[in-house]
């Protein structure tokens, strides 16, 4: 019974308690790896948000431009922003302006550390990131603890749309597109035809689908597919100079539709569709299963309406 | 251990579910609780009406996510169908919701199985305990963490949409080669706890056969999911159909639906 009690103890603790009591921060350290002429990655945790990781979890891209960084993705904490900011201050001439590909909180709650210059997001980012600074702080600081220190979330100061843009001298292919959420900036960098697709693209991790409408998301894929790039900067998972992160995105969003819809065809309910786990073929990869729990949960309600038929109402 | 989820109807799903376990660890004690809560005690007289003999059942089994990643809908299903005593109730209780009372469910000729959603703000246990006269209460359960974790952790606040639009909506399925029934009905399932709206949640739940006989029951309460999602499992006659679906709430609407092979 010991170890019951104990394994109780330690929710109720995780409940009760601030979890930053409980995590002692190493700091971040960065790898940043120049990818391709001026083009630097800073590389996430292919994994979830947890204390292990600081929230470090999805990809960070620096462009050098004549007057400092493009700023692709801020991080996930105020302080993965800071230590991001002095990568860009110390290799990169500092930073010449910073863009969030969509609103979910690994992407830019480290927006602070670049707050003295602009910062730039798709009009619907803008306001997603607004109405949920909130409830996504409290979770992060729950889930995070000690790393979420000082962070307060916040939004883009300024809005783009897609289309041609120069910063500091590099030129940069904005697209907007959505899917992934209802709002997702993808990046082309003609210098070097270094594609940054945001969490468009997910490679060798299992794809989050909070926000996901699966039918706009293989749009964009096809719209993005269509440009030639010379390597391709998923928004979680390894830089690679072929074509594997499209084909496995698209491949897991269909077998991901194919599971659901069938169980919900076969009349399962949401809790075995859950506990079935992951599509076998996917099964390895990174924050697999959970991130399959949470797509069961997040997603479940849109296969259930096409399965059940109206039968009846208010008598 | 034998159930009656569908899991392996789905690739790798049986491998996946042993793996991912249901329901509480088999127990040396059987009169000890396995989540050694304050609140069982109180629950079991509160709700149990006090049975004189219980035990912690591991064929009680209860899937439910490890973490409510949307609090809001927290998915759960129970199997009884392992045990091998009588059945004639199903009490849900949440040892640490602010309303611990979630649904009682008489499963009479159906099988004792049923899927259905809860609201969970915090992390604890949920229980699921099956009562008869005569033979002791069997409790299963499982503990959910209330933390997300995920890209958007936790689920995005959800806006509140108009309820009166699609209010009482029946939505529904009856599949004859599981013997499954799934109901949905969109309903608020308002708990009274939110400042400004008043309680009004579905109170009660009834599967007829073509005869108008009752098969099954559930009386419902606050702790239930909005717009519920119920799956019932039916023995092949039943599930041949026709059934009827009958439902009312605490402001004296009704509900009605009927599903067909
Ligand atoms: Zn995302």
């Amino acid at each position: 019974m010991i170890t019951r009690r104990t394994a109780l103890l330690t929710g109720t603790a995780a409940l009760l308690t601030p979890l930053a009591a409980r995590a002692t921060d190493p700091g971040y350290h960065l790898k940043p790896a120049e990818i391709a002429d001026g083009v630097w990655l800073i590389e996430g945790a292919q994994d979830s948000f947890a204390p292990a990781n600081g929230g470090a979890i999805c990809n960070i891209v620096m462009l050098r431009t004549d007057q400092g960084a493009v700023v692709i993705d801020s991080g996930g904490t105020a302080l993965h922003g800071a230590a991001l900011r002095d990568f860009a201050d110390q290799r990169l001439g500092g930073v010449a302006a910073t863009l969030n590909t969509h609103h979910h909180p690994d992407h830019w709650f480290g927006n602070q550390a670049f707050a003295d210059r602009p910062i730039l997001a798709l009009p619907a980012t803008r306001g997603l990131q607004a109405q949920n600074a909130q409830a996504l702080s409290e979770g992060l600081y729950r889930i995070l603890g000690g790393w979420m220190r000082g962070t307060v979330p916040l939004p883009a100061a300024t809005a783009v749309t897609g289309g041609n843009m120069v910063i500091g001298g590099r030129e940069l292919r904005l697209l907007a597109l959505s899917g992934h959420s209802q709002a997702d900036l993808a990046l082309l960098d003609p210098t070097t035809g270094t594609l940054i697709a945001g969490d468009l693209l997910f490679l060798d991790r299992a794809p989050s689908f909070p926000d996901a409408d699966l039918d706009a998301w293989r749009g964009a894929l096809d719209r993005l597919a269509a440009i030639p790039a010379s390597g391709i900067v998923p928004g979680h998972g390894p830089f690679m100079r072929d074509s594997r992160a499209f084909a496995q995105t698209r491949a897991y969003l269909d077998a991901f539709q194919d599971r659901l819809g069938r169980a919900a065809d076969l009349g399962l309910a949401p809790a075995e569709t859950l506990a079935a786990g992951p599509m076998p073929e996917f099964a390895g990869l990174g924050a697999n299963p959970e991130e399959y729990h949470r797509a069961v949960v997040q997603r479940w309600r849109d296969f259930e309406d096409m399965a059940l038929p109206l039968i009846g109402g208010t008598a | 251990m034998m159930s009656a989820f569908l899991c392996d109807r789905l690739a790798n799903g049986a491998a996946a579910l042993a793996q991912y376990g249901g329901g509480i660890a088999p127990v040396t004690a059987p009169d000890s609780d396995p989540f050694d809560s304050g609140m069982w005690e109180l629950h079991r007289l509160e709700y149990l009406g006090d049975p004189p003999d219980w035990r912690a059942d591991p064929r009680m089994r209860v899937l439910t996510p490890r973490n409510a990643e949307d609090a809001s809908h927290v998915p759960i299903m129970v199997d009884a169908t392992g045990l091998t005593d009588p059945v004639t109730r199903i009490v849900i209780t949440i040892d640490y919701s602010p309303l611990p009372l979630a649904l009682i469910f008489h499963p009479g000729r159906a099988l004792p199985l049923l899927g259905f959603g809860v609201k969970y703000e915090i992390a604890g246990p949920i229980r699921a305990t099956a009562l008869a006269d005569g033979v002791p209460a069997r409790m299963g359960g499982a503990f959910i963490d209330a933390m997300g974790g995920g890209c958007s952790a936790p689920a995005v606040a959800h806006t509140r949409p108009d309820w009166q639009q699609g209010f009482g909506e029946m939505r529904g399925r009856l599949f004859p080669d599981s013997g499954r029934l799934r109901v949905n009905i969109r309903h608020p399932m308002d708990t009274g706890l939110a400042d400004g709206i008043p309680a009004h949640h579905l109170t009660d739940l009834q599967l007829l056969d073509a005869q108008g006989a009752p098969i099954a029951r559930i009386e419902l309460r606050h702790p239930v999911e909005e717009n519920p999602t119920l799956t019932f499992a039916l023995p092949p006659d039943l599930a041949l159909g026709p059934v009827r679906i009958e439902a009312r709430d605490s402001n004296g609407y009704r509900f009605s639906g009927e599903v067909r092979a």
